[in-house]
């Protein structure tokens, strides 16, 4: 017997279904989900009017260099754009030269990194005179470096040298060589200060700090007593007390040990920085190396590959990948916590903010313009905050032991 | 099991043939547990040694000092001439010369079929890459994979990942292959192909200890057999004498319950 068709089933998707099944089911539903809707309406204009209406936004406005360089001096400013320049210049070779999965992660962030320069640069260009042309000649810096690499792919064996040279080259730049005037003048690193000590202290920290967290959690695996009591000691000291500890001890204390001698606030802040994230990256690793199979060490050994090669190639690899969410969330803490250095004498971009909130002109504001000052700096933190974090999950993606 | 009933049934290889591999009166403790007691193991070039025995026998560990994976507290391992010390220098020729395959095929699984295969001939034998990639083709083809060199081990099957494990060994060119328990791991339809590839490698005149359930592979082209039973070596024999006419009552209730 054939039975009759049915109706079709009634329509479950469509964005009125959805509001129905998540928002309207019941009165009650209904009635929370109302409420809900005027408090966000009411928050949302409020913040529109105090944006559009109320906010000083031209403090900020008038004060974008001191966030960019601080006290740099003004005639000087096309040193530290140089640097710019250089690390667009690298940036897009690396983004040219890059082949397959990885490839396109640095040439996604190198699209990014060009897409925040060129909004300064447009912005600049009509109302910034001074660095213009600046900042132009560093936009073209990185296209160069990513057209020049499509010509001559063969660069991507240099890349590693280039990268490390350019460190030196931008501290030169930054710094210059003795002398009281002239384009090559020396400028303190006291001077330094705002987005290019944000930048610079925690590029140098997460570049040396990874190396060093290796060593430390390879260290901490060796059979030498010695060697693994040591980098325990460290670790675990280290660990044991916060980064602002650290901070005051290498400014305070460290001339001390040193017999008098001290360092620039910078290097202490700096080396500081470095000596704490490697502790942390250390445990990380050793998460990593701990993970990964028994087998594999085995494996490499039995084919007659040395203690070092089997290390090197086959279980660290392995092991990295294992634990990528856990360094870039290290990488992404330490460019926030250098903003800690405020606290040594420092003027990175949290400072600068505190520095313009505390001005005359801005004090005369009624209710001051601390508030438009850390929307400001919380959506620069966030924006690259949020781009590791974007990188960090492609990177999973493509190396991540689950999909392989 | 005490001491003192400890039997000393020597597994030495036929006399005429050369040596390749010598064991002396091993012995080896995990802790306070005895693992290996006064192994005597010979096998001459070309030999083809299969190990039986029920689990923790011993015979893992046996096969797994012959390339120091595991450390032997008494006695004495000879292979190719070499003797096994603590010197790093032995252990590096002897590993050279030895290859090994796992019940777990331990592939690295970041790097591709043919970037496992020529890892260790180029930075073990400091072999040229594309000579390396030459030797590994060849390789692969022998183990009928060729076309899956550019996959990651993770896409393979069980079946596939053993093969190109094997290859991975014979592309350093060993003196001997080691095998422990090469098909435990895998699915029962896939134990064939890995088995033929054996099979084959024993005809070319391989030089190979295999620890294995696999009787029928024992029976097809194992020369000598080794029972091995907490420890020691119960029984030594060709095939033929194991699986028709065994004398050891350990020998005969363990095969009553396998084959």
């Amino acid at each position: 017997m054939l039975q009759p068709a049915l109706p079709p089933p009634i329509r479950e998707t469509g964005f009125a279904f959805w509001l129905k099944r998540n928002l309207f089911s019941n009165w009650w539903n209904s009635l929370i989900s109302l409420a809900s809707l005027v408090i966000i309406v009411y928050t949302l204009i409020s913040l529109l009017r105090w944006m559009v209406f109320e906010a000083h936004w031209e403090i900020v406005w008038q004060n974008l260099r001191l966030f960019a360089t601080y006290r740099y001096p003004t005639e000087l400013l096309w040193r530290p754009m140089s640097c710019v320049a250089l690390i667009l210049f690298l940036f897009g070779l690396s983004a040219g030269v890059g082949k397959g999965g990885i490839g396109q992660i640095v040439f996604k962030a190198f699209y990014w990194l060009m897409g925040f320069c060129l909004a300064i640069t447009l912005i600049s260009l009509f109302l910034f005179p001074s660095v213009r042309w600046l900042w132009l000649i560093a936009i073209i810096a990185g296209f160069a470096g990513y057209s020049l690499a499509k010509f001559w792919p063969n660069v991507a064996m240099y890349l590693s040298i280039l990268w490390g040279l350019s460190w030196f080259v931008c501290l030169f730049l930054m710094l210059g060589f003795s002398g009281e005037s002239g384009p090559m003048q020396y400028v303190s690193p006291g001077m330094w200060g705002g987005i290019q000590l944000t930048f610079f202290l925690s590029v140098t920290g997460i570049a040396l700090a990874f190396p060093l967290g290796i060593a430390l959690a390879l260290g901490r695996q060796s059979k030498l007593p010695a060697i693994k009591y040591f980098c325990i000691t460290y670790i675990e000291i280290i660990r044991g007390a916060p980064l602002i500890t650290w901070l005051f001890t290498a400014s305070l204390l460290l001339p001390l040990f040193l017999g008098g001698i001290r360092p620039e606030a910078l290097i202490r802040a700096q080396v500081a920085i470095i000596l704490f994230a490697a502790a942390y990256m250390a445990e990380n690793v050793r998460g990593g190396l701990q993970a990964i199979p028994k087998g594999q060490r085995e494996a490499a050994h039995a084919l007659g590959l040395t203690p070092w090669d089997s290390m090197r190639l086959i279980v660290l690899p392995q092991a990295l990948r294992a634990v990528i969410p856990a360094i870039v969330g290290l990488f992404i803490g330490l460019f926030k916590d250098t903003s800690l250095v405020t606290i040594v004498g420092l003027h990175d971009l949290f400072a600068v903010v505190l520095g313009v909130a505390n001005q005359p002109e801005a004090k005369q504001i009624p209710g001051g313009i601390v508030r438009e000052l850390f929307i400001v700096m919380s959506l620069f933190y966030w924006f690259f905050c949020y781009r590791m974090s974007v990188a960090s999950k492609q990177l999973e993606k493509e190396l991540g032991l689950g999909t392989r | 099991m005490s001491d003192a009933a400890i039997k000393n049934v020597r597994a030495d290889a036929p006399v005429g043939g050369s040596r390749i591999i010598e064991i002396e009166e091993l012995n080896k403790w995990y802790g306070e547990f005895h693992v290996l007691r006064n192994i005597n193991l010979s096998v001459n070039k070309g030999e083809v040694v299969v190990v039986i025995g029920p689990s923790g026998s011993g015979k893992s560990t046996l096969i797994r000092c012959i390339n120091r994976l595991e450390e032997h507290q008494k006695g004495k391992i000879t292979v190719d001439n070499i003797e096994l010390t603590d010197d790093v220098r032995n252990i590096d020729k002897i590993r050279r010369e030895t290859g090994m395959v796992f019940q777990s095929f331990n592939l690295f699984p970041h790097l591709s079929v043919m970037e496992n295969v020529t890892l260790a001939p180029i930075r073990v034998r400091k072999m040229k890459k594309s000579e390396a990639e030459q030797k590994a083709m060849y390789y692969l083809e022998k183990v009928k994979i060729p076309e899956q060199a550019q996959k990651y081990p993770g896409q393979l099957s069980g079946g596939q990942q053993q093969r190109v494990a094997i290859a991975r060994a014979l592309t350093m060119e060993p003196k001997v292959m080691l095998f422990d328990e090469p098909t435990s791991a895998l699915d029962p339809e896939v134990v064939g192909e890995v088995l033929e590839v054996m099979v084959n490698l024993a005809k070319e005149g391989m030089t190979m200890i295999v620890v294995t359930h696999e009787m029928g592979f024992a029976r097809e082209v194992g020369d000598r057999v080794v029972f091995m039973d907490a420890g020691q070596v119960v029984e030594v024999g060709t095939p033929e004498h194991f699986f028709v006419n065994p004398q050891e009552e350990r020998t005969k209730s363990f095969l009553s319950k396998i084959l």
